[in-house]
């Protein structure tokens, strides 16, 4: 997280993680195609060879947190970037990481200040080792920053449930009731559970600020306001309770290390 | 989590990659090809475009200055109101909107768009001066502006100017966004790729250097504990030895009788424990030899000598244990070879290992053979500059025949390290420990020559030593 008080703007990092071929642009795609013209800025794809990432892909989402709680007055404001009444503005930058092996250098690079990681795996039954590999992988990369991976607010999504030789729900569930992350499924090529599992990152995310840096009231806003605001502000029309009703197990709450 | 003050680092951290505080718009775009986009604009609508970065400098513009202008300025209070006008444009802020209109005293009006990136405001745009479509008189803030003003010249010139409704200046503003969006997207695209890059190729090299150092850490390591194994080989050996000096002593003084006359199986039994202890002696001696060679504390004195005479003293050596395996042991090739630079105790440890060798593996009624020769065109195929050297290089070289069984290419070079057997079952048939060759190996490298195993026709090997002539 950056936060920059002179210009009123906090910067949020989130990453998305997980093994080739999982879905991690598709996923930024979908979002990109779901959210409202106004907030977001183009999708920015860093160098491909044969369709694969090579460096990142970055969506940038930004809205303006004036939340319901500030005061709205009908008569237009004056504009000046630095006029505390109007909130802050939010840049959630979205970041995929290249999912081949081979490219740990950049991986790490990309990781780096990240605020959340939504780990995208791949549903088929054949990837599950790939997945777990590249989990283990964000693990060592984290660790090599010194962060411990319980210190770093990750949801996992389980994407391409349209396929076929998919691991079954059921069986999902009960991973997922054992597991501390929250976990979404998703098709992400048709655009279901990238919603969900975003906004659970983001939701996770948000509640670790507060709970380090009350970010709330730098922004002006309850704590509860935030993702409701942000959905808003991205032109969604779902609540923030229906989206999080997907998660399948673990916890949406963020508890610091410790505690 | 890290604060930001307006001012940017100097060297971006590799995690703030596009997740730079500032992007600039001077850094984005190249300032001749804005010009030439604004004069594109310029050309196709009459209106002057000019554009600012967020600190106010002027990184692009395209105007000709109206007729209309040039004569308002050749008045006194024109001129000061013209600067205070385009003073005024200057340091207008476009609204929340990003759009603000500013009229000019003489009726006409500039447009101010902001330039926004990822929802940030990194620039403006200024169009105009323009006349409004609606404009039909000259307003009065222009009438009354100088009692020397020539009204019907003002006019005549302000209709010069070119005109435009409010909603068609939206749209060329507008039009001018998209294309500069799309310029500083392309822009910033290409900066991230650069720095991402760079970026990565420092991570690769960090990661390629800790490697380094670890395989570096490693090899330190195994080379300390080289040079302690040969120090215990060292230690031992000597130790092993003194005991066995006085086993050997005593039961060749018991043999001779020296402590009183045996019988014939008793002088049997200790000839056998003579025999047995000087085998010991010298397979002691192979262990040191190898393991001074292998610390590199052999001293090697090496002066100007003939191989021949050392082949000469080989033969005689070996001459005993020839005869006693009915095997012919001969001296070929010239006799008249110059001197090479070496040590002509070691170079006889060289080539009796070699000769023993060969015996051991050659069948009665074989032939051993030491065959010296000069050569020059020296050097092994495919070194270095040998088309340049090999016409300097004078070599002498002994090839030391056998008519044994020979050994296959594959374990040509392996046969040279320490204790290796070209087949465990060798060892049970000819004996030996597997050091002479090693040994060899070692003692050649340490004169600056070669040595290689070639076939033997019809059966058979070749070992061939080649030691560099001396005074080169």
């Amino acid at each position: 997280m950056q936060l920059n008080f002179a210009g009123r703007e906090v910067t949020i990092k989130l990453v998305y993680y997980g093994p080739g071929l999982s879905g991690k642009t598709t996923n930024l795609r979908a979002l990109h195609h779901l959210t409202s013209d106004e907030s977001r800025g183009r999708l920015m794809t860093l160098e491909t060879r044969d369709d694969r990432t090579l460096f990142f892909d970055m969506l940038p989402l930004v809205f303006r947190a004036d939340g319901p709680s500030s005061p709205r007055t009908g008569a237009p404001r004056s504009f000046t970037p630095s006029d505390p009444g109007l909130g802050m503005s939010v840049r959630l930058k979205v970041f995929t990481v290249p999912g081949q092996v081979l490219h740990g250098a950049t991986r790490r690079l990309v990781l780096q200040g990240a605020d959340g990681v939504a780990f995208i795996a791949d549903s088929q039954i054949s990837e599950t080792e790939n997945n777990a590999a590249s989990f283990l992988d964000l693990r060592a990369n984290l660790k090599e920053m010194n962060i411990s991976l319980k210190d770093m607010p990750v949801v996992i999504q389980f994407n391409k449930r349209d396929l076929p030789a998919v691991r079954p729900d059921a069986e999902i569930e009960q991973l997922a009731r054992r597991g501390r992350e929250p976990v979404f499924r998703a098709s992400a090529v048709n655009g279901e559970g990238v919603l969900e599992t975003f906004f659970g990152l983001l939701h996770l995310v948000w509640t670790k600020l507060e709970v380090e840096h009350q970010l709330s009231r730098t922004i002006g806003m309850e704590p509860h306001e935030f993702v409701p605001v942000a959905m808003r502000k991205l032109g969604l029309k779902q609540d923030e309770a229906s989206l999080l009703r997907a998660c399948v197990g673990g916890s949406l709450d963020y508890k610091k290390e410790g505690t | 989590m890290t604060s930001n003050g307006p001012t940017t680092t100097p060297e971006m951290a590799p995690g703030d990659i596009a997740m730079d505080p500032r992007v600039r718009l001077e850094d984005l775009v190249d300032r001749d090809a804005l010009t030439e986009l604004c004069q594109s604009f310029h050309v196709l609508f009459g209106i002057p475009v000019r554009i600012y970065s967020s600190e106010g400098t002027l990184i692009g513009d395209a105007s000709k200055e109206h007729e209309v202008c040039t004569y308002v300025n050749t008045l006194a209070s024109g001129r000061a109101a013209c600067g205070a006008t385009v003073g005024a444009v200057k340091l207008t802020e476009p609204g929340p909107e990003g759009v603000a209109t500013h009229p000019c005293f003489t009726g006409q009006q500039y447009r101010i768009v902001s330039i926004a990136y990822e929802g940030r405001r990194i620039g403006r745009v200024i169009l105009g001066p323009y006349l409004p479509a609606e404009t039909t008189e000259i307003p009065t803030s222009f009438a009354d502006l100088d009692p020397n003003l020539d009204l019907e010249r003002a006019r005549r010139s302000l209709v010069k100017v070119p005109r435009a409704k409010a909603e068609t200046v939206s749209r060329i503003a507008g039009h001018l966004q998209a294309t500069l969006d799309l310029i500083l997207f392309s822009g910033h695209k290409t900066l991230l790729t650069s720095q991402m890059h760079l970026a990565s190729v420092r991570e690769s090299f960090r990661e390629l250097t800790e490697k380094t150092q670890r395989l570096q850490d490693a090899y330190d390591r195994l080379k300390e504990l080289d040079r302690l194994k040969s120090n215990f080989l060292a230690t031992v050996s000597h130790e092993l030895r003194t005991p066995l000096t006085s086993i050997i002593g005593y039961s060749e003084m018991l043999a001779e009788g020296i402590g009183g006359s045996l019988t014939d199986e008793q002088r049997d039994f200790v000839r056998t424990i003579q025999e047995k202890g000087e085998q010991l002696l010298s397979l002691i001696t192979s262990l040191l030899d190898l393991s001074k060679l292998e610390s590199g504390t052999m001293s090697v004195h090496r002066e100007a000598i003939l191989v021949q005479d050392v082949l000469v003293e080989v033969q005689k050596t070996l001459a005993p244990v020839a005869r006693k395996k009915g095997v012919v042991v001969r001296l070929e090739g010239s006799m008249t070879l110059p001197r090479i630079k070496g040590d002509p105790e070691r170079l006889r440890q060289v080539f009796i290992n070699l000769g023993d060798n060969a015996l051991k593996f050659t069948p009665k009624g074989g032939v051993v053979s030491f065959r010296a020769n000069v050569l020059t065109g020296g050097g092994a195929d495919g070194d270095d500059g040998l088309a340049l050297l090999a016409a300097v290089k004078t070599q002498v070289e002994v090839r030391v025949c056998d008519t044994g069984i020979g050994i296959p290419p594959a374990e040509r070079q392996r046969v040279f390290d320490a204790f290796y057997q070209v087949d465990s079952s060798s060892t049970r048939e000819y004996g030996g420990t597997g050091l002479g060759l090693s040994i060899v190996k070692r003692l050649v490298d340490a004169h600056q020559g070669s040595v290689r195993i070639e076939e033997n026709t019809p059966t058979g090997a070749v070992f061939v030593v080649t030691l560099p002539v001396a005074g080169e």
